[in-house]
Order: structure tokens, then C-alpha cells, then sequence
């Protein structure tokens, strides 16, 4: 019973991991820009929800007013400098590492290094609950679920269905093609770094709905996001989904059946194996290079 | 071992070292000794970093791993076990190793594993190793664990003394290894695998021994490292251990001193510590790991080879303002503030952009390159021999796309084998077949009677296949002449790298780049390039050698100019496969000619009779220009 609605939860909470992940597997896959930085926005969302929501006593869910513009500059503005920089892959591992760094250290020196959570009376959510039959399922997850499913699955069709998305795939396949098609790989790619940084804004909110702060949550999303990103398959949104519940539901899982301190570790090893046996991803089809 | 190396090094831990040793009659303050103990781990933890990640340029996220092992090792055996001290030294370099082999057997074993990847599972490492402590509080006891100071000779001093000067033990052995690998083959291996990996291996690098190699050496260090730094830090506990800032500390030191240079580390370790101790003693502590983010990033950005480099491009500038700038800030403050403001002087000055670029060497070209071409003579009816290549039925599908289909093929010794066919034939396919960077889905290639399924890429290279690339890919950080070297130095029979360079004159004589072996390959034009891929392939000594397109892009002098070295090259007695579209060249050079058609041999013969059958006309021009 109590594995059932931990499998159960652990598929909620992998929606919130799919959407972290959405956007670091994206700019990977088109713009070839490991942006380990997005964990930063990710973390300034999340600081930007709850400074809003306590000094304001606004509903966080309309802190997004203000988070999701901000991030949405943000990462497009980081993009037209990498662009303008002309920033390699390997490159832009270690530029997005310092910055990362000097994100979470600016958090703490604004915010502290201690736990912050938002107070109950601005956050509404945090202590309701869904009962279904025998099972219990948090509002903050549940939301946190569906808005993570909206976006990625709004995303995955603007990219299928429309000019843009096209675009963007023919820039991801071959740059000087697509190019030559008359395709500005600048202002788009700075428009698709700007989308993912308010889905960090987005995540960021989702985050603190449940979980108390701390600046160096960052780095403990590093494992979680990237084993997601990998097993996903570097751009592909509807495996990065997969992925993300996959995972959500192994951890969460291996924590009740095991310990929980077991589940970083069973966690890794899947992604170990999974990179020596399917190195393109879990969920990709075809296409072996 | 240069001299000066030979003198210096051993002057400068000599020097370090009585600064301990006569700490009192120097009166040397101990608070000095300590930063220099902090900055002899981080010396000892970047050269680590360093050799493989700066050598052969696999990033790697992981240096906490090794820090953290060795300093558990020591913390669980000496601090909770009372196992002699000496020992849990070598208990921590032998299980860093055993990780090291772990992680080089899985990421390096991965042909399709690319450095990105390679730094992401390195990141993943301290984060198992973490929670695999975390798990099994019989480890640690749950809550960390207190290292008391182990016994030590009296005379040292005190334990700060003993630290220290194990600590300069430790970080010398480590740059002295780091030295002796960056100048011996295995620092060209890995640069060579730094510019273009599967090029070295296609020249006869083993590759992936030379990355285990350096992968063992830096895990060692590391590990034995981490183990002084829990005696340093007397408290060993999870969270204080496995932490992201010992990469983040250990990479921008390498960037900032530059990467790939042994002493590069060095440098960086000197500020970046200086830095940090000079920001917390004015209270900015907090403001530490932003300067070093920030610092991390405009490195990369701006000099992305590190200040040392640039240091040793004008020393006597940057050693003035050094001195003239601590000198003028000694005189009221703290010396070393002074030192720091001095180091960071030097370091601007350094950065700051060259003025001109050093004049390139003089490009004159040879007086019997600029006569005209000769008028080609029809290839020369050379005495065909033994087979030298075989291949029987040979398939590769990539996926579901069928490659090459059924394809057999020989090539015996003194042929000049033609390989042409519409885009997408498989011609390049084969020419990878046939080097050993890709294996056939089914049937048998066999070269000069080796069979290729059975050799490593670079062993296909000792069998005597040679390759020249479609897109020349030089190794961008080597000379021309070095270029060349690395090919007879990794060759059938090893040669140290003084008798590479010299014997390097031969090959670029052949092709005529002797007047410009000094220079760095992105001064060379198209065609000069595709000339340097022919010499650094026939530096192999190879018994065939397969031109992938080797004209592609030249004008017609230059194609000229390329026939006659090709000629010269057949001459010497090398078989050659040539894959061209320009059917003038085919025609001039091959004695045979091969024709594909989506990947399969649609004819094989004597030039002209291959060249008006109908099958190939038509494969060629279509249907319709036939009839």
C-alpha cells in the first residue's frame, strides 16, 4: 500500500524534475549550450516566489507576473551573449558553472544559507490535499504535475506543429543549412533561451510551493535534472517527461522499499547503465550513431 | 629533463623546505606556513585535475571524489581505527585508483562518449560517493569524524611544520610527475587526443591506454592529497568533503594558470589562494566564491590559455610591475597584500591584449614549387604485386541506412586504385572501413594479411594503412613539423620525439612544406593543409594510403602541384586508394578504378574501359545522356 502511493507521488514529483530538466535538455539539444546556470534561474525563481509572496502577501501563483518576465530576459539575454561570444559547447559547461556558482552565492549572502519556507498564511497551498480512495496526493504536487505536463507538452506541439519549431529543428539538425534557408539562428535562439528561462521561472515557483529554501539546493538538482536530461534523450521533450516520472518513480520508491538514502544512489547507477547501454537516450527511437 | 629544470626544481622544494625547517631562525611566521600547507594541497589537487583534464582535455567535475576518499580513508582506518597513519595514505591511492579504473573502464570504453558526457558522469561521482557515506553510518559513525594529529619526528617541529612539509612532498611529486608526463609521449598523446582524438588514433596513438594512464596518475595524486587534507582539516564529514567548490576551486586555478602547461596550475593556485585569504581577512569572505565564478568566466571568455602563457610572453614587463606595485603598497600595509596587488598587477599586465602578433615565419615559397606542373606522363606501368588489401563481401549499415552493400575489393602493392561514384555511394565509408575507425556489419577486410576485426584502430595503423581526412584535421596546438612527428613517433616502430622531428623532414619534403614546418597549422591555406594530411599520413610509413578526397576545393594549379606530390608518394613505393570526383584526376592517376553506386561495386577495371561503360555513364549522368 504505502509503495503504491509512494510510486504514485514519486510520478507526481517527477512532472517537477521533467520540467527543470525541459530546459537544460532543450538548449542542449538546439542551441548546444550546456546551461548549467538554468539551475541558478531555476533557484532565483524560487527565491523571487517567496520574497514576493511574503513581503506582498500575494497567492504565489501570481509572483509569476513578476519571475517569469524576469527569467524570461534573463535567459535570453544570456543567450545573445554566448552568441555574441561565439561560446563553445565544452565552453559553455564551464562559463554556466561560474555563473552558477556566483548565483548561489549571491542568493546566500541576499537571502542566508538557512532554510526559508514560505509562511501558511501566503501559501495556501502547502497544507491541502487531494484524498482519492486511499491515497493522498498534496495539492503543491499536484499542481506542480499539471502545469509541468501543460508546458512541456505545449512546447513539444509548438515545436512539431508550428513555423518556429520547425525552424528550431532544422537550426538544432544543421546550422548552415538552415541558415542558408533564411533562418536567424540569433533571434531565435535568444527567443528559446528566453522561453526556457521562464520555465525556470515556472519551476522555481513550483519548487517553493512545497519545499523549504536553501541556496545550495541548486547543486542537489544537478543529479536528479541530469539523469533526467540523459535518459530523456538530449532535446526531446516528450522522452525528457518520460524520463522525469520514470525517475521520480524509482527514487521515491527505492526510498520507501529501501532507505532514503539508497535512492541517490540507485538513481546514478540507472544512469550509469543507462549511458553504457542506450547512450541517445531511453525513450529515442532509431537513429544509432 | 631540461637543465633548468633539473636545477631549478630541486631549488625551489629546497628552498620551501627550509622555510620550515629553519622556521624560527628565519623567524618565518607560522601563519605564513599555514597558507603556504593551503596552497601546497590545492597545488597537489590542481596537478591532479590537470593531468587529465588539462592534458587531454576531458573535464572533469569530479576532483571531490578523490579528495573525498582519500580523506575518509585516512579519517575511518587512523582516526577511528587507529591504523598506522603512513598506511591509510596508500589505502587512499590504491581505492582512488581502483575508482579511476572503474570510471576510465566505463567512460572511455564508450566510443560514442563525447567530453560533455565525460564531465557529466564525473559530476555524478562525488554525489554517489557522498551518498553511498551518508547510507552506511557504520562508515563514519553518522557524524563525522575528529583526526587527531598523528605521531611524528620530534625534530620537525610542530605538527604544523610535519603538515607542511608533507604537504611539499606531496604537491612536489605531483608536479614532478606532471612535468615528466607533459614532456615525454605521453603529454604529445594527449594532446593529441586534446585537438582530434580519432585522428590520433588513426595515426597509431593507443588512445584509450594513455587516457587510463593519465586517469590512474591523477586519481593517485588526488587521493593522496585528500588524505593529508583530513590530518589539515582535523574534522572529516560528509557535507564538508564531497562539495562542489573542490572542483570549482581545482578548475579555475587550471584555467587561470593555464591548462596545458605543467606549471599552469601552479600559477593559479598562488593567486586564487592568495585571493581568497587576503578577501576573508577584510572581512569579504562571502564575496569569495562570486569573485571566483566571475573570475572563472571571464577567463574562459578572455584567455581561455591561461595567464602563465601569457606570463612567459613578456616576464620582464609583468616581473617589473610586479615589483614596482608591491613595493609601492608594501610600504604601509600588510606584505601580503602587497604580494597579492603584485601578482594581480602582473597578471593585468599579462592579460592585457598583445600589441602585434608575433611575425609569422617567413612563408617563401620553393623556387621549383612555382614551375609549372610537368606535363603529366600517363601513370607508369608499375609492377603489380602481392595483395595487400583484401576485402571480401563487406557490408555496413549505419542503422537502417545500408551504407555499403556486398562490396569486395583488392588492392595489391604499386596500385593506384581510383575510388569514385556519385555522393553517397559509401566511398568514404569504405575508406573508414578500411582504417579501422569503423567496423564492417559483415564480411572481412584483411590488410597485408592482418585481419582488421581483430586490431584496435591504431593498431590498423602499425598494419600500414595511412588515411587522409576530407576536412584536413590538424592537430591545432602542434607545429607542422610536430604534426608530422607525431605520426613517426606513435608509428610501427616507437621513436623518441628528437629522431621524430628529424626524420619529420622527409614526409614534408615530399609534399613541399619543408619552408613552412615551424609554423602553426591555422597559417596554413586549404591546400597546405591537405598537403600537411598527406605528409603526417606517409610519416606512418604506411603500405597503403587512403586519400579521402584529398583535392577537394583547389584550384587547378594546386591540383597540379597535388598530382605531382601523389606521384611522388606512389613512387616511393606506397599503394594508393584515391577517392576524387574530378574523373581528369582519376583518369591521370589511377592504374585501376573502382566504381560505387549506392554502395555497391558497379565496376572495377582498367581506367578507360571503366570509365565508357554504359553501367557507370548512366550512374553517373543518368539514363537519358546515355541513350
Amino acid at each position: 500500500m504505502t509503495t503504491i502511493q509512494a510510486a504514485l507521488s514519486g510520478i507526481l514529483l517527477g512532472g517537477l524534475y521533467a520540467l527543470m530538466a525541459a530546459g537544460v535538455s532543450v538548449t542542449w539539444g538546439v542551441l548546444r549550450i550546456i546551461n548549467l546556470a538554468h539551475f541558478g534561474m531555476i533557484l532565483l525563481g524560487a527565491y523571487l516566489t517567496f520574497e514576493l509572496a511574503t513581503a506582498w502577501r500575494v497567492n504565489p501563483l501570481v509572483t509569476l507576473v513578476v519571475s517569469v518576465p524576469a527569467m524570461f530576459v534573463l535567459g535570453g539575454a544570456l543567450q545573445w551573449a554566448f552568441d555574441y561570444l561565439r561560446v563553445s559547447e565544452l565552453n559553455s559547461l564551464l562559463i554556466t558553472f561560474g555563473l552558477l556558482i556566483v548565483v548561489v552565492q549571491s542568493v546566500s549572502n541576499v537571502w542566508s544559507a538557512d532554510f526559508q519556507r514560505m509562511a501558511a498564511e501566503v501559501n495556501p497551498y502547502a497544507t491541502e490535499s487531494v484524498r482519492v480512495g486511499r491515497f493522498v496526493f498534496p495539492v503543491p504536487t499536484l499542481l506542480a504535475f499539471a502545469i509541468a505536463l501543460l508546458v512541456i507538452l505545449g512546447a513539444h506541439l509548438v515545436l512539431r506543429r508550428t513555423f518556429i519549431g520547425r525552424a528550431l529543428r532544422a537550426y538544432a539538425e544543421d546550422r548552415p543549412i538552415a541558415a542558408a534557408f533564411g533562418i536567424d539562428h540569433r533571434r531565435i535562439g535568444v527567443l528559446l533561451a528566453a522561453v526556457t528561462g521562464a520555465t525556470a521561472a515556472v519551476a522555481g515557483m513550483l519548487f517553493s510551493l512545497a519545499n523549504a529554501l536553501t541556496p545550495a539546493t541548486a547543486f542537489e538538482w544537478f543529479g536528479t535534472v541530469f539523469a533526467v536530461v540523459i535518459l530523456g534523450g538530449i532535446g526531446h521533450l516528450v522522452g525528457t517527461l518520460a524520463a522525469g516520472v520514470l525517475v521520480g518513480l524509482l527514487s521515491s520508491v527505492v526510498s520507501v522499499v529501501l532507505s532514503p538514502a539508497t535512492a541517490p544512489f540507485v538513481l546514478f547507477s540507472a544512469i550509469v547503465l543507462a549511458l553504457i547501454l542506450r547512450p541517445q537516450g531511453l525513450f529515442t527511437v532509431g537513429a544509432t550513431r | 629533463m631540461t637543465r633548468r629544470f633539473a636545477i631549478g626544481f630541486p631549488l625551489v622544494v629546497a628552498v620551501l623546505a627550509c622555510l620550515s625547517l629553519y622556521r624560527v631562525t628565519l623567524g618565518f611566521p607560522l601563519f605564513y606556513l599555514a597558507l603556504l600547507t593551503l596552497m601546497l594541497f590545492w597545488v597537489t589537487q590542481a596537478t591532479s585535475w590537470n593531468i587529465l583534464s588539462g592534458y587531454s582535455g576531458y573535464f572533469s567535475f569530479g576532483q571531490a571524489a578523490y579528495v573525498g576518499i582519500g580523506a575518509y580513508s585516512t579519517a575511518v582506518l587512523f582516526g577511528r581505527h587507529g591504523v598506522n597513519f603512513y598506511v591509510t595514505i596508500l589505502v587512499a591511492a590504491g581505492l582512488s585508483a581502483v575508482l579511476a579504473l572503474a570510471v576510465g573502464a566505463i567512460a572511455f570504453r564508450l566510443r560514442s562518449l563525447r567530453g560533455e558526457i565525460f564531465a557529466l558522469l564525473t559530476l555524478a561521482v562525488p554525489f554517489i560517493l557522498a551518498a553511498l557515506a551518508r547510507i552506511n553510518s557504520s562508515i563514519d559513525g553518522g557524524q563525522g569524524i575528529i583526526v587527531s594529529v598523528p605521531p611524528f619526528p620530534a625534530g620537525l617541529g610542530l605538527f604544523q611544520d610535519f603538515l607542511y612539509l608533507l604537504n611539499l612532498l606531496v604537491a612536489a611529486v605531483a608536479v614532478l610527475v606532471a612535468y615528466l608526463m607533459r614532456k615525454s609521449r605521453f603529454g604529445w598523446a594527449l594532446a593529441g587526443v586534446r585537438d582530434a582524438e580519432d585522428v590520433a588514433e588513426g595515426l597509431g596513438v593507443p588512445t584509450f591506454r594513455y587516457k587510463m594512464l593519465a586517469l590512474l596518475a591523477s586519481a593517485v595524486i588526488g587521493g593522496v592529497g585528500g588524505s593529508l587534507f583530513a590530518l589539515q582539516i582535523g574534522f572529516v564529514a560528509v557535507d564538508s568533503i564531497f562539495h562542489l567548490t573542490v572542483p570549482l576551486f581545482v578548475i579555475v586555478m587550471s584555467v587561470l594558470g593555464g591548462r596545458t602547461h605543467w606549471l599552469g596550475p601552479v600559477v593559479g593556485v598562488v593567486l586564487v589562494v592568495l585571493l581568497q585569504d587576503r578577501l576573508t581577512a577584510s572581512g569579504l569572505g562571502e564575496w569569495q566564491l562570486i569573485v571566483l565564478g566571475a573570475v572563472l568566466v571571464l577567463l574562459v571568455l578572455l584567455a581561455p590559455e591561461g595567464v602563465y602563457a601569457r606570463l612567459r610572453a613578456r616576464p620582464l614587463v609583468a616581473l617589473v610591475t610586479a615589483a614596482v606595485v608591491a613595493a609601492a603598497v608594501w610600504l604601509p600595509g600588510e606584505p601580503l597584500d602587497a604580494i597579492l596587488v603584485g601578482l594581480l598587477a602582473a597578471t593585468a599586465v599579462a592579460l592585457l591584449p598583445l600589441r602585434a602578433a608575433p611575425p609569422a615565419p617567413v612563408v617563401a615559397e620553393p623556387a621549383e614549387q612555382a614551375a609549372p606542373a610537368p606535363v603529366a606522363p600517363p601513370a607508369e606501368p608499375v609492377g603489380v604485386g602481392e595483395v595487400l588489401v583484401e576485402c571480401r563481401n563487406v557490408a555496413r549499415y549505419f542503422g537502417g541506412v545500408r551504407a555499403l552493400e556486398d562490396v569486395s575489393l583488392t588492392v595489391r602493392e604499386g596500385e593506384i586504385v581510383g575510388l569514385v561514384g556519385p555522393n553517397g555511394s559509401g566511398k568514404t565509408t569504405l575508406v573508414g572501413l578500411l582504417s579501422g575507425s569503423l567496423r564492417p556489419t559483415r564480411g572481412s577486410i584483411h590488410v597485408a594479411g592482418n585481419d582488421l576485426a581483430k586490431l584496435p584502430p591504431h593498431r590498423v595503423a602499425h598494419a600500414g594503412v595511412a588515411r587522409t581526412y576530407q576536412i584536413p584535421r590538424p592537430f591545432t596546438s602542434m607545429t607542422v613539423r610536430d604534426n608530422v612527428a607525431m605520426a613517426i613517433m606513435f608509428g610501427r616502430s616507437p621513436r623518441s620525439l628528437a629522431t621524430a622531428r628529424r626524420d619529420a623532414a622527409g614526409p614534408l619534403d615530399v609534399v613541399g612544406l619543408g619552408h613552412l614546418a615551424d609554423a602553426y597549422p591555422d597559417k596554413l591555406n586549404l591546400h597546405q593543409r591537405q598537403l600537411l594530411e598527406i605528409a603526417r599520413a606517409l610519416a606512418a610509413d604506411p603500405k597503403v594510403l587512403l586519400l579521402d578526397e584529398a583535392l577537394a576545393g583547389l584550384n587547378p594549379a594546386e591540383i597540379d602541384n597535388a598530382v605531382e606530390v601523389i606521384r611522388r608518394v606512389h613512387r616511393s613505393g606506397v599503394s594508393i586508394v584515391i577517392v576524387e570526383h574530378l574523373l581528369r584526376v582519376v583518369n591521370q592517376l589511377a592504374t585501376r578504378i573502382v566504381v560505387l553506386d549506392r554502395g555497391t561495386r558497379l565496376a572495377d577495371g582498367d581506367p578507360r574501359e571503366v570509365l565508357t561503360d554504359p553501367a557507370v555513364v548512366r550512374a553517373y549522368l543518368g539514363k537519358r545522356a546515355h541513350a
